[in-house]
């Protein structure tokens, strides 16, 4: 592959470079957060993190570990920088995308530091396009102190199972309430909408439901602008956990396989609109 | 009401949604003893179709509780976009559904449908709905003396040649002969203007009882709904129709189920060949199929253009031989009526419908009900009224509450 063949001194003056054989595993999974054009990177040993935010307050992560990538190395424990992110995949299907089996995308991505824009080989078919994406001074993104200990509700569900509640869902509904519950209706999702309301009810019981963990009954509600793009997120995975601390903010954690069969994650943190305390 | 639907219902009933959809943008529900009636008419109220599902079809069906006054309970009236989307996606219905119950709660005027589904996951979607009258069209289709049936499949393979945009179509019917044309509207280029026509010997109808020639036109994109409806159940399609100019009634029904179209028919133009406008003029009679004679006789007089009936011409393949067709004009002439005169006689027409007979009225379509929508809008200048209607002032009779019977 061309790409593995530039020499070692290139490499000296960038403080990032990863490499994948097949740019659609980034790709995909970039595309369950692209509801913002700018997206943050950050990147340790560990591997890369994308962020997107909204309004502050909607986070969407995407983390991509370095053993996916085929060579990650990382001149620093922390390089970061913002890039918009719609140029970026632009970039990556810059081929068009072929789904023809045994075809793909290589893609190599160096950051040379601060000041330097972003870097991308792709190849494909023996014919190398290189992309360069001004970067910018990443933003800070917001921490919002979600931790497990402060987690009052979770559940893990198959997202076969939700993935129809939220293609249907009745988008002139304003918000998104969700119900945990130690008991019924256990785990809901309603709307509240110009023709009237609908309730979706997962039991604790079902098959779908891998874990069900309530320990108090909680209602909240969540814009639906805010958790609609989510529904990309949802149509990757293969299962979904919802966790609710005490003051109601949510996290969405989504387990995705590539298309090697890789595990990556996706995660969404959301505001509550307002926080109705069930009685 | 409360009824409890089970996995293959599910299905068959949103295929009627999906059906009724086509016809117009609101649903009538109405329980009765003989079932759940789903009811719905387009706005220029030319069209009018309804399902009756009998208390068979569901694994349960209950009208109402004791306390609820009368027969039966509450007629309701639903928008199409409220309740059309939850049977949206049929295949997954399939898939996931296994039972669906439909009830109707007054305290909270909400319509409640609830989706129990694989995995013991729970949909419920509570509907707002408005209190109504039974939608019901008088049409006694069993005293049409005409009468074709034939499987759905034949139906749709002639209405498949006639693209999805194509309006209106013309059933041409002899007694050794049934054709479908599509019916092009004045105003276009005949030149430019795609001409088919489709024939069928009478041999290929399971029923064919036609006793004189006529052309039938009619709106067949709200047909459409209904024979794809029959298509999936294999149902055999009745078509029922005694002149042009009075409704035409497209039916099927089996043992659970009816289900009727019924259609407004343009008025002929008049016994072949090009007429004179006055000769079109009717006097006015209390038969409201004349009054709608006398909407199109008016503007006749005014448009002066040739006209000939499309049907019962042979029509030869090149252009120079075929025949420019100006067909009896449909949207156009209803247009024209902007003086006060042709709207006095449409009135007069119509008013004296308030004190015919019974009988007459089958010659049109009657709503209960929507006389406050007819205020507004049932004689505007702008709606194509194929066939008109009596306000619903005159107490409509009460035994008609089911959908058109065969």
């Amino acid at each position: 592959m061309p790409l593995s063949t530039q020499s070692q001194a290139d490499d000296e003056q960038y403080v990032l470079v990863a490499s994948m054989d097949n740019a659609r595993n980034l790709s995909n999974i970039l595309k369950a957060i692209t509801f913002k054009d700018q997206a943050i990177f950050s990147a340790t040993p560990n591997g890369l993190k994308v962020t997107v935010e909204d309004s502050k307050c909607l986070q969407a992560n995407a983390f991509i570990q370095a053993e996916i990538f085929q060579e990650f190395t990382i001149k620093e424990d922390l390089v970061g920088f913002q890039v918009n992110l719609t140029v970026l995949l632009d970039c990556l299907s810059i081929f068009g995308g072929s789904t023809v089996p045994g075809v793909s995308t290589a893609l190599r991505m160096c950051y040379k530091g601060y000041g330097y824009p972003l870097t991308l080989f792709l190849e494909e078919g023996g014919v190398v396009t290189v992309c360069k994406i001004n970067t910018q001074e990443p933003e800070e993104p917001i921490d919002f102190e979600f931790c497990s200990n402060n987690v009052t509700n979770k559940v893990i569900l198959l997202s076969e199972s939700l993935k129809e509640a939220f293609s249907e869902l009745d988008m002139t509904s304003e918000v998104l309430q969700i119900t945990m519950s130690p008991s019924q209706p256990y785990f809901r999702l309603s709307t509240f909408g110009n023709s009237g309301n609908a309730h979706y009810d997962y039991p604790k019981d079902s098959e779908m439901m891998e874990l069900f963990k309530c320990t108090k009954t909680q209602t909240n509600r969540y814009k639906m602008s805010l958790l609609k793009p989510s529904t990309k997120a949802l149509a990757l995975s293969c299962k979904v956990s919802v966790r609710t601390d005490i003051r109601g903010f949510l996290s969405l954690q989504y387990l995705v396989r590539n298309d090697d069969g890789q595990i990556c994650f996706v995660e969404y943190y959301c505001c509550p609109d307002e926080e109705v305390e069930e009685e | 009401m409360n009824c409890l639907l089970e996995g293959n219902g599910v299905k068959v009933f949103g295929k009627a949604l999906h059906a009724l959809s086509r016809i117009g943008d609101a649903l009538w529900l109405d329980p009765t003893v003989k079932g759940l009636a789903l009811r719905a008419v387009n706005s220029a109220h030319s069209a009018y179709a309804c399902f009756l599902f009998s208390p068979l079809f569901f694994q349960h069906y209950s009208l109402g509780s004791g306390s609820e006054q009368g027969s039966g309970s509450v007629n309701c009236k639903l928008l199409m976009k409220s309740i059309l989307p939850l049977f949206r996606c049929l295949t997954s219905i399939e898939r996931n559904v296994e039972r669906c119950q439909i009830s109707v709660s007054t305290p909270s005027d909400r319509v409640v449908v609830q989706f129990f589904c694989r995995h013991g996951i729970t949909k419920t979607h509570n509907l707002r709905f408005q209190e109504s009258e039974a939608l019901q069209a008088v049409f006694a289709s069993h005293l049409c003396p005409n009468v074709l049936k034939a499987p759905a499949r034949l139906l749709c393979d002639m209405v498949m040649h006639f693209p999805s945009s194509q309006e209106e179509i013309t059933l041409s019917v002899t007694p050794l002969r049934v054709s479908l044309t599509n019916y092009c509207e004045e105003g276009k280029d005949p030149m430019r203007t795609m001409y088919t026509e489709m024939s069928l010997h009478p041999d290929e109808f399971d029923f064919f009882q036609v006793g004189v020639d006529l052309d039938l036109t009619f709106c067949l994109k709200e047909l459409r709904g209904l024979l794809s409806f029959a298509e999936s159940h294999s149902l055999p399609v009745s078509v029922n129709f005694s002149t042009a100019g009075k409704p035409v009634c497209f039916s099927v029904e089996d043992v659970v189920l009816e289900a009727s179209v019924v259609l407004a028919t343009l008025m002929d133009s008049e016994s072949r060949g090009p007429s004179q406008p006055a000769e079109t003029l009717a006097p006015v009679t209390s038969r409201c199929a004349d009054a709608a004679v006398l909407l199109v006789g008016s503007c006749e007089a005014d448009s002066g253009e040739p006209r000939c009936t499309p049907a019962v011409m042979d029509l030869v393949a090149s252009s120079q031989g075929s025949p420019i067709i100006s067909p009896p004009p449909l949207m156009l002439p209803l247009l024209q009526i902007d003086e006060p005169n042709g709207l006095g006689e449409l009135g007069e027409a119509c008013a004296s419908l308030t004190t015919t007979p019974a009988s007459s009225t089958i010659c049109s379509l009657l709503f209960n009900a929507l006389s406050s929508e007819q205020d507004s809008d049932g004689y505007d200048s702008r709606l194509p009224v194929l066939a008109c209607y009596s306000d619903g002032e005159e107490s409509m009779e009460e035994d008609h509450t089911g959908s058109p019977s065969l």
